[in-house]
């Protein structure tokens, strides 16, 4: 028996028997404009954010020799790409990981504990590289949203996060700082 | 057409000339006017302040007063804003009275289809958006079109013309400190656009932005819109 | 009637208003957030249908509340977490003390959350002996500071750069510097280690989605995620406001806002938490509980006319919309919630009386309801809390004497008259500086003509 439980929903219904307005309706025009060219889109974005786009192999290998230490998300695309961890999430400079899409509206990419080896991997390292398809590319956030649920929905991951450029904060006199907690630097390489 | 005008207390009081521009004008215009003595307020500030029945009783007076005109015009942004948007709420329904009571500029520009009324005000001059005209009453063109007809007018716009000058009624003697603030804020935004004059659809800001003025002796004026459009 | 708590305000309000740098300080953000926000609805094809159908789906949500709060509870507690009903304030707090004695919490890391500054959180923690470490920076910099967060977005909007850096060389021991960044990195650095080595994870929520029993939460800086993922214990605090039915509708809901809230196109993390960590997770807690928390809510709610303010997704445009809140800031309100929002809903609780003057407290511009994204009709709100106030008799016997003195006289157009001119006579006889201090004090107030209008009318039509 939960009473405090059973006291708040009594109260909600009993509050909701009074009417209240309907505010002005929504009409069936789109709320954003359509996106014609979702790779262009995304790549302005995402380099908009600060985002860094490694645009081939050899940018690859010369941007992660610049790390000592590296923690992967140990799954099959990682490891063929960029090879075996040296380190673990809490003691490397840089984290790679996998991600389910990307989101061309926003300059986003789309992670959760299962395409990006868990929690902490995307958030904790100082430096994020993000290893990605063409495929994984989606116009907006509608269609986004509607893909995750068609492949989780039967069970969901425990937590997802729609990363949308580096960690940054304005709190100090609105002069935006770059990796105030997360990762300063977020980049993405296309795998295909 | 009969047109009725309504004159809110405080300009009848303090700014009878604001009632006399506007029926100047409309007289200009070949409008055929009147106006029934026995109005006094649209209670406003007792609405404002929260005593809704002795609001709700002075609306029922306005609405009996101006029964039968066919338009009520007044030279107030927040008393035809009281009138039209929230004597709905106070009656429970809109009537004759409420749905044709206009503000002097909209009367002019949206009924009469006129922007240019024959005046003449050789002087620079910036334009202060009062809220009640701005957001209830959603004008903000419709005086700037006169006043860009008006000979010899130079409009210079100020920054955040739409911001708040901080009358508010009982407010400014209610908390004064911030309404002071406020017109501090509203008098600097009018000093850097250089004008002479900084002129309102509202007497009420008009009252508040020149009590500023003139304690600090600042050499910049306040005029209604209507002395504007009366002037030659 | 006055109450301490008005007469406190009137003192915090008078020092706020006449600080010229504190008032240079407040308007220079708000000027940035305000080009930051014009170019953030550019986004959208259509913003105020985007503010329509945010509303729709607020209405919606609130207005089922019963059956979208049951459905999310069903949702959390499949997927493993734990779900707490909390009347009240009191019951928040020790059902958190009690989840962290259970769990043997030294150390807790706090995300950004107005509804725990609400609840008064963390001195309840701190007086159990538990440390609790705000991780947001500007709300680390409040608590070393301690102070209460200035704004619902920005809360130390009104710090300065030499502020913050004196805080971290007195509080720290850091070198004072210059440089925001030098200042961030500091506290990035502190904070890192609290994160690793913290028992519990406290976050608010923006969103609760019902129809997947998650947890939204939308941060720029990461606090958030990492107070998620390393500690051993993740508890949410949500108000029972902050339900929307499906998942779908955060494409909208994020956007709008980011947009409204910092002019951004999304922030840079918008996380949905589910539950626990589950067997093929590599992380996470072990541990997720929900605490829903009424606290007043349903009595908002059973206000048919005000309902919709609890629609609010907490973005802050209304304060920055707001030339009161401009002018004095947010800690003269003395409540957690502040500006227009603040003084819409505050006077809803238990100690209404002592709040009744801050609907009052506004010059009713519109501003704030012209800015909001969920349609709140706020300053009507204001309107109507009046309203209440007078019905509730909060009003004192003076002013409610002179309304009716005021009102008496115009009912009638000859005791107007009469009124009228005893006024006109005082008035030219210069007592208005007795008569309207609080306006003469700094303003000068018109001398009346000798004739009004009526009697220019009267006089000129006779002979028309």
């Amino acid at each position: 028996m939960n009473v405090a439980r059973d006291n708040i929903l009594r109260r909600v219904h009993a509050a909701l028997s009074a009417e209240a307005l309907r505010p002005v309706a929504p009409t069936s025009a789109p709320v954003f404009p359509p996106i014609t060219d979702p790779e262009a889109r995304f790549r302005a974005e995402f380099v908009a954010l600060r985002g860094e786009i490694i645009e081939n192999a050899a940018t690859l290998r010369a941007f992660v020799n610049g790390f000592a230490k590296i923690a992967t998300d140990g799954s099959e695309l990682t490891n063929k790409i960029i090879g075996e961890p040296n380190a673990g999430v809490r003691e490397c400079d840089l984290g790679v990981t996998g991600c389910d899409y990307l989101v061309a509206q926003t300059g986003s990419i789309i992670v959760s504990t299962l395409s990006a080896g868990g929690r902490a991997l995307s958030v904790l390292p100082p430096t994020h590289l993000v290893i990605a398809q063409h495929e994984q590319m989606v116009g907006d956030l509608a269609s986004a949203t509607a893909l995750l649920r068609k492949r989780y929905d039967k069970h969901w991951p425990s937590a997802l996060s729609v990363i949308t450029g580096p960690s940054r904060t304005a709190d100090i006199e609105k002069i935006l700082v770059m990796g105030a907690h997360g990762p300063k630097r977020l980049a993405l390489y296309f795998a295909d | 057409m009969r047109v009725a005008l309504f004159i809110p207390c405080f300009i009848d009081q303090l700014f009878p000339n604001v009632g006399i521009a506007m029926a100047t004008v409309l007289r200009r215009l070949q409008v055929d006017v009147y106006y029934p003595p026995d109005q006094t307020c649209c209670g406003q500030p007792a609405f404002n302040t929260g005593y809704w029945d002795e609001a709700r009783a002075l609306a029922r007076r306005y609405v009996e007063i101006f029964a039968d005109a066919d338009a009520v015009v007044s030279p107030s942004g927040s008393c035809t804003a009281m009138v039209r948007n929230f004597y709905p709420e106070l009656l429970g329904k809109p009537t004759q009275a409420t749905t044709h009571t206009y503000e002097f500029s909209e009367f002019l520009v949206k009924h009469l289809g006129v922007t240019d009324v024959g005046a003449r005000f050789p002087q620079r001059v910036t334009y202060h958006d009062s809220c009640h005209a701005l957001r209830e009453l959603r004008l903000q063109d419709e005086p700037r079109q006169l006043l860009r007809h008006v000979q010899g007018l130079e409009l210079v716009e100020m920054n955040q013309a739409e911001t708040c000058c901080g009358f508010g009624g009982t407010f400014s003697v209610k908390f004064p400190m911030i309404s002071y603030a406020m017109d501090e804020v509203k008098v600097s935004s009018i000093q850097n656009t250089g004008a002479r004059y900084v002129v309102s659809t509202d007497s009420s800001c008009l009252m508040q932005i020149d009590g500023y003025l003139r304690r600090l002796n600042l050499p910049i004026k306040t005029i209604s819109l209507a002395e504007v459009l009366a002037s030659t | 009637m006055t109450t301490p708590t008005l007469l406190q305000f009137e003192r915090d309000a008078t020092v706020k208003a006449a600080d010229l740098r504190h008032r240079a300080v407040i308007q220079k953000n708000i000027g940035t957030y305000n080009i930051a926000v014009a170019n953030g609805r550019t986004r959208f094809a259509d913003w105020q249908n985007a503010r329509s159908h945010a509303a729709a789906i607020k209405w919606e949500t609130i207005n089922h509340l019963d059956r979208y709060l049951e459905q999310f509870e069903q949702n959390v507690l499949t997927n493993g977490g734990h779900v707490f009903w909390a009347e009240t304030a009191a019951d928040a707090r020790e059902h958190v003390l009690q989840l962290a004695r259970r769990h043997g919490v030294q150390k807790v890391v706090k995300s950004k959350s107005m509804t725990t500054e609400e609840i008064h959180l963390n001195e309840a923690l701190e007086a159990a002996g538990i440390h609790s470490i705000e991780t947001d920076l500007g709300e680390y910099i409040c608590q070393i500071r301690g102070e209460r967060p200035y704004h619902i977005v920005t809360p130390v909007m009104h710090l300065t750069k030499a502020d913050i850096a004196q805080t971290f060389q007195e509080k720290l021991g850091a070198p004072l510097t210059d440089s925001a960044e030098e200042l961030a990195m500091i506290a990035r650095a502190k904070l890192r280690h609290e994160f690793m080595t913290a028992d519990m994870g406290i976050t608010g929520g923006n969103f609760a989605i019902a129809d997947t029993g998650m947890i939204a939460l939308t941060e720029n800086e990461g606090n958030a995620r990492l107070s998620f993922s390393l500690p051993r214990v993740h508890v949410a605090i949500i108000g029972i406001e902050k339900l929307i039915p499906r998942l779908e509708d955060l494409a909208l809901l994020w956007p709008l806002l980011a947009a409204s809230g910092t002019g951004q196109a999304l922030t840079a993390y918008n996380s949905l938490i589910g539950g626990p960590r589950q067997e093929r997770e590599a992380d996470g807690p072990q541990e997720f509980h929900v605490i829903l928390l009424d606290n007043g809510r349903t009595r908002l709610l059973a206000d048919g006319e005000q309902r919709d303010a609890l629609h609010c997704i907490r973005c802050g445009a209304c304060l920055n919309a707001c030339p009161v809140y401009s002018n004095i800031g947010g800690h003269a309100y003395g409540t957690t919630y502040q500006g227009p929002i603040g003084s819409v809903i505050t006077p809803h609780l238990p100690d209404a009386q002592e709040w009744s003057h801050l609907p009052y407290a506004s010059s009713l511009c519109g501003a704030c309801t012209e800015v909001c994204p969920v349609r709140i009709d706020l300053h009507h709100h204001l309107l109507h809390n009046r309203r209440n106030a007078i019905q509730r008799r909060f009003d004192g016997p003076i002013q409610r004497f002179l309304f009716r003195a005021w009102f008496w006289a115009m009912q009638s157009p000859v005791r107007y008259a009469v009124a009228a001119k005893l006024g006109n006579i005082a008035l030219r006889r210069g007592l208005a500086h007795l008569l309207l201090k609080p306006w003469t004090a700094k303003r000068e107030f018109p001398t009346p003509p000798k004739q009004s209008f009526r009697d220019y009318w009267r006089q000129h039509e006779r002979r028309a």
